[in-house]
């Protein structure tokens, strides 16, 4: 535990370069990810087995700080696909590791180029489902009742 | 064990992992993430991009699994990840717990979720019914 403190401090505190950085983003994107897969697997799997909470749950996903967090996780599984792919072949490579900083960049710039458009689309689909919402009278800031999806009880 | 060649600045250093379970865990790591590169993004592109998450609903899902095809891809989507993400997981566990009777307890507690998860979402997937959302 004091290891994990130690590291987290000295993560942020030391100045490493852009290997330090893709290190850090590949560890905390594969969490990230991991995190929300478990929690997405375990909820598909209520499909089945429970569909009445899934079918609410498709309906919270569309809150507007989940959709947000979904946005968080496509730029985690583009960036750590990309990087994994850079490790991948520097571990088969090794005499390829002197362009180590450049392959860094090439990604995090592959990254950008495809994240910023399916952002700024994944975004726009946020807000034009709240103003959707809003004329009818209604809000996306409410969180569906569980009851409204008693129709799919098995 | 080591031997070392050096092309340019650059030393290259092989040597045999002792362990086969963690040769294998380091191969599969890769492999599956050469895998997922495919399964993982198309993923997020189709079900994200393509179609909106904003009209997602049940019937939707039931739509697309009415096909084995897609089921198909998801449970092998599911295979690939779960494993990939809990040996991940367990890589960065070992590097900050060293006391090896804990480490022991998380591998085994690790190896059975892994195995739970997949089983339960597998047969899930499977015996889904989509002809009862339609
Ligand atoms: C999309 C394609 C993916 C690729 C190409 C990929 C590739 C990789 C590779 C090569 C590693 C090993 C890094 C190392 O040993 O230094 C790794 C680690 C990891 N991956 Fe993935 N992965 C992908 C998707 C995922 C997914 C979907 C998850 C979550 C379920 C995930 C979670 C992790 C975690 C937690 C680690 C450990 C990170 C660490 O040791 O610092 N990855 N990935």
């Amino acid at each position: 535990m004091s290891s994990l403190i130690l590291t987290i401090r000295e993560s942020l505190r030391y100045r490493g370069r852009s290997g330090h950085v893709s290190w850090m983003a590949h560890r905390v994107s594969g969490i990230a990810i991991l995190t929300f897969l478990v929690i997405h697997v375990w909820d598909t799997a209520n499909a089945h087995f429970w569909p009445q909470a899934y079918a609410w749950s498709v309906a919270f996903f569309k809150y507007p700080l989940v959709a947000v967090g979904e946005l968080v996780i496509m730029a985690a599984v583009l960036y750590h696909a990309f990087n994994g792919i850079r490790i991948t072949i520097l571990d088969f490579k090794p005499e390829w590791w002197m362009h180590q900083q450049r392959s860094a960049t090439i990604v995090w710039a592959i990254f950008l180029v495809l994240f910023i458009p399916i952002a700024i689309y994944m975004f726009s689909g946020i807000v034009g489902h709240c103003s959707e919402l809003a004329a009818h009278g209604s809000t996306c800031w409410q969180i569906p009742p569980f009851s409204d999806f008693a129709k799919y009880a098995n | 064990m080591a031997a070392a060649t050096s092309s340019q600045k650059i030393t290259v250093r092989k040597f045999q992992v002792h362990s086969n379970f963690e040769r294998f865990a380091y191969l599969f790591m890769r492999m599956s993430g050469v895998g997922l590169l495919i399964l993982a993004v198309g993923h997020m592109l189709i079900q994200h991009v393509l179609n909106s998450s904003a009209n997602l609903t049940i019937e939707f899902v039931a739509a697309q699994w009415n096909s084995w095809g897609w089921k198909v891809y998801d449970i092998l989507l599911l295979w690939l990840a779960i494993p990939h993400g809990i040996n991940g997981l367990r890589n960065i566990l070992e590097d900050y717990i060293h006391n090896p009777t804990t480490v022991k307890l998380i591998n085994r507690l690790l190896a059975l979720f892994v195995v739970a998860t997949v089983i339960w979402a597998t047969i899930g997937m499977a015996l889904f019914d989509a002809s009862k959302f339609q």
